[in-house]
């Protein structure tokens, strides 16, 4: 087994219920502004989900473009993707503003 | 010759039937219990008591105990008996093997609110050093894990602000999605009190509760609203508040972000908000809800009571934060007769979501990911911890069915009885090669499991119990444990056999453990709450007897934040195949799915879960009260009896879920909340006919119904 979360990987949830959470949470910070709304949406997904479900989302996001996703879900995507190594420490409240 | 019906023992424990977690003075007569008279020193109810709590005890001596462990290969062979040493080491063996051959992530453990916080946080500590992950739910996950989320996104804590005796000094009390002279009797009992003394009663609910009108209590304003508008109503008496100027603007300056205030009054003001708008949409009168608005506004002290027609939502989260906004824009927090108060289902729920059985949080509501809060355990337990969060109960679930979750540790719950669409926990169950339960009876669960461990009633052990007002209560051992181990010694064997050599000689060693590892509880101790009767959290050395009301002079994160809580209507729609609109809940003799209540003399009370029905989609459909009903949704189908009701609207059917053969959760869908995934149990489009006589009786839940 791996050092890091040591499963085998795999899928974990169907895909098509991945991206229908994923737009449940887009559509709880869309009233945010632009910025915040993808921040919420990254720390949401980031500290909230297994990580084998924020993986299965970013293959989607790679092969596919994000498939079905909303707009500012993909942006937040985008941001989950190009940090990996998480820096922000996880928030319970709003969205900082950038 | 002595007296027969003279007691002969007696223990002061607290009672598990609800979050008020009342103190009993458990009687007996040569060991076997036969009374439990309410305990007048119990500071959450002063010696009142409800119909569960004083006389459903006899379960613990039912002939259906489980006395001893059982195995078997698969679940079409029969169980059999064996000794402790051999099921834990089975127990132990399975979960290994699995973990060898499928991946550390393929197994996992929930915890029980009916177990103590000692045991709750030892599930938590089974997963994170023993299977080595963060695989950890607790069954707040399907009731209030959007309280943990929405309140802690607001107000920076997620349980209740107040004591219970705070509503005694309440102007306007607002219940919302609740029914407390039911679901938690006793504390209801102390609301009717408040309100014959002249305090207004406001109620959001689509159901006439006894809590919006009864003998000696009427609501002022009752907001019978359509299943799954909370959001929508709730962001419109904000709007009222701000649109009419009755926001606390001195309270708002001072204590919250006020960024974040004027963010949210822009969203709230929007037209799409007013009371006229949203009357037609939720089925209410516009002037009712700004009636609701202007009285909870203008208190001057106005309480908040919630439950599970909040959080069981789509929305939970959001409806959740709609709560704690509209108090913090009322400056209705941080002192006597306000707040905004969770009123918790089990006996220990706030325990549960206490003591870090979270797939994504320690002890104490701290992020797994966060690499300060991991290194304290580290430090503590001497291992690396997982780094990132788990699976939470449904997704376990979800991953079972995808074929990359293999095995389950589940320590008195019932998932296939109390966890939503069942059709689909059942063939997950089926998928799963090692389904361990612990419980005190065979429950349904049960017959999906490899192990069974039996486990000990709260009358049979040694711990406390933390209830919806944050207080941390004694739980002590009336009668041995029938089977012969209290549930904390069964997750201690499990965890050796595992490999993580511990020990403990008295549960008050691991409350001192929890209170090393979590602030809230820093202070707590089995000698002080010995000494103090009960304790409530934060117990620190700025309190060292506990705290009866948050948020007095600061929030914990400073300042509180009010969050955009825009309205999204739930995707679960009525449709012509399915024009009604199902909601469950409880009734006030029976408790949860009833595995323990259904095995006492409060059947005679509640012998069968019935479909209440407004009389016009009654006749619409040809049903006469007491016919037999099919209920279909897109998801399942049951059956029940059908009772002609005024309790709920036209457009609205309402059942309990507290008998095995009621299936009610056949019917209610996998969606689920946002944020936490907590399941949208109060709102499921179903349609309802009359099954003709030749029919079948008996209920049935037909799968693959899904449409």
């Amino acid at each position: 087994m791996s050092a890091a979360h040591g499963d085998g990987g795999g899928a974990v949830i169907a895909i098509e219920r991945l991206v229908a959470m994923a737009n449940q949470i887009g559509d709880f910070f869309a009233p945010y502004p632009h910025g915040q709304r993808e921040e919420g949406v990254r720390n949401h997904l980031r500290h909230y989900w297994d990580p084998r479900m924020r993986q299965a989302l970013l293959a989607h996001f790679d092969t596919t473009g994000g498939a079905g996703l909303h707009p500012h879900v993909l942006a937040a995507a985008k941001l989950l993707r190009d940090e990996q190594q998480a820096t922000r420490k996880a928030y319970a409240g709003p969205p900082p503003r950038s | 010759m002595p007296n027969p019906r003279k007691p002969d023992g007696s223990v002061v424990t607290t009672c598990a039937y609800c979050g008020v977690g009342c103190g009993f003075k458990a009687e007996t007569i040569g060991g076997e219990i036969v009374r439990m008279t309410p305990w007048k020193e119990g500071k959450a109810n002063h010696g009142h008591a409800c119909v569960k709590g004083r006389f459903a005890f006899d379960y613990y001596r039912h002939p259906d105990r489980v006395r001893t462990p059982m195995i078997r290969a698969s679940i079409d062979q029969t169980w059999r008996e064996v000794s402790w040493d051999v099921a834990i080491a089975h127990a132990a063996a399975e979960m290994q093997r699995i973990q060898a051959q499928h991946g550390r992530g393929s197994v996992g453990a929930v915890s029980s609110s009916r177990c103590t916080n000692e045991e709750i946080f030892l599930m938590q500590k089974f997963a994170r050093v023993a299977l080595r992950n963060n695989n950890i739910d607790n069954c707040s996950r399907i009731c209030h894990s959007p309280t943990q989320f929405g309140l802690s996104a607001t107000l920076g804590a997620g349980a209740a602000s107040q004591h219970f005796d705070s509503i005694l000094q309440a102007d306007v009390i607002l219940v919302v999605g609740a029914n407390p002279t039911e679901g938690h009797p006793v504390f209801g009992s102390l609301l009717k009190r408040r309100v014959r003394q002249g305090a207004r009663l406001l109620v959001v609910d689509p159901r006439r509760t006894e809590t919006a009108e009864s003998a000696h209590c009427k609501a002022t304003v009752h907001l019978a609203l359509r299943p799954g508008t909370n959001v929508l109503v709730l962001n419109s008496l904000a709007h009222v508040v701000v649109t009419e100027g009755l926001h606390d603007a001195a309270f708002i300056a001072a204590r919250c972000h006020p960024a974040e205030f004027e963010q949210w009054r822009a969203l709230v003001a929007d037209g799409r908000y007013a009371p006229e708008v949203v009357g037609p949409e939720a089925g209410l009168d516009p002037a009712d809800i700004r009636a609701a608005a202007r009285a909870y506004a203008k208190g001057p002290r106005s309480t908040i009571y919630y439950g599970l027609g909040v959080t069981e939502h789509s929305q939970g989260s959001t409806g959740v934060m709609c709560l704690g906004n509209l108090a913090l824009a009322c400056g209705m927090l941080g002192r006597e007769g306000v707040g905004v108060n969770p009123l918790r289902g089990q006996g220990n729920v706030q325990g549960g979501s206490c003591l870090g059985s979270w797939p994504h949080m320690l002890t104490g509501y701290r992020f797994v990911t966060d690499d300060a809060v991991r290194a304290t355990f580290e430090q503590d337990w001497g291992l690396p911890l997982d780094p990132e969060p788990g699976l939470r109960l449904p997704n376990m679930f979800d991953a079972a069915l995808a074929g990359t979750f293999k095995a389950i540790y589940i320590q008195g719950e019932d998932p296939v009885q109390s966890d939503p669409n069942m059709n689909h926990i059942v063939a997950a169950m089926k998928a799963m090669e090692c389904v361990i339960v612990q419980d005190l009876f065979l429950n349904e669960t049960a017959k999906y499991a490899h192990v069974f461990l039996p486990g000990s009633s709260s009358l049979e052990k040694n711990g406390t119990f933390t209830n919806a007002e944050r207080r941390v209560s004694m739980v002590r051992k009336v009668v041995a444990p029938l089977a012969g181990l209290e549930d904390w010694e069964i997750t201690v064997k499990l965890i050796n056999a595992m490999g993580y050599p511990l020990h403990y000689d008295h549960p008050s060693q691991i409350l001192d453990e929890v209170a090393r590892l979590s602030p809230a509880y820093q202070g707590m101790s089995f000698a002080l709450i010995e000494r103090c009767g009960s304790v409530q959290w934060p117990c620190n050395p700025q309190a060292p007897e506990g705290t009866e009301v948050l948020h007095t002079q600061t929030f914990p994160r400073g300042k509180a934040n009010f969050m955009l809580t825009g309205y999204v209507p739930t995707t679960e729609r009525v449709d012509e195949r399915h024009p009604l609109l199902l909601t469950t809940g409880r009734i006030l003799s029976q408790y949860n799915v009833g595995t323990q209540t259904r095995r006492t003399g409060n059947v005679a009370w509640h012998d069968e879960d019935l479909l209440d029905i407004h009389r016009q989609d009654a006749e619409a459909r040809g049903i006469r009260d007491g016919e037999l009903v099919a209920i279909t949704s897109r998801y399942g189908e049951t059956r029940l009896h059908a009772r002609i009701s005024d309790k709920v609207s036209p457009g609205v059917v309402y059942t309990t879920f507290h008998f095995v053969q009621s299936k009610a959760n056949a019917v209610t869908s996998d969606l689920s909340d946002w944020a936490t995934n907590c399941p949208e149990y109060k709102v499921t489009a179903v349609e309802v006919a009359k099954v003709p006589a030749n029919a079948p009786a008996s209920a049935r839940a037909r799968a693959g119904a899904r449409a």
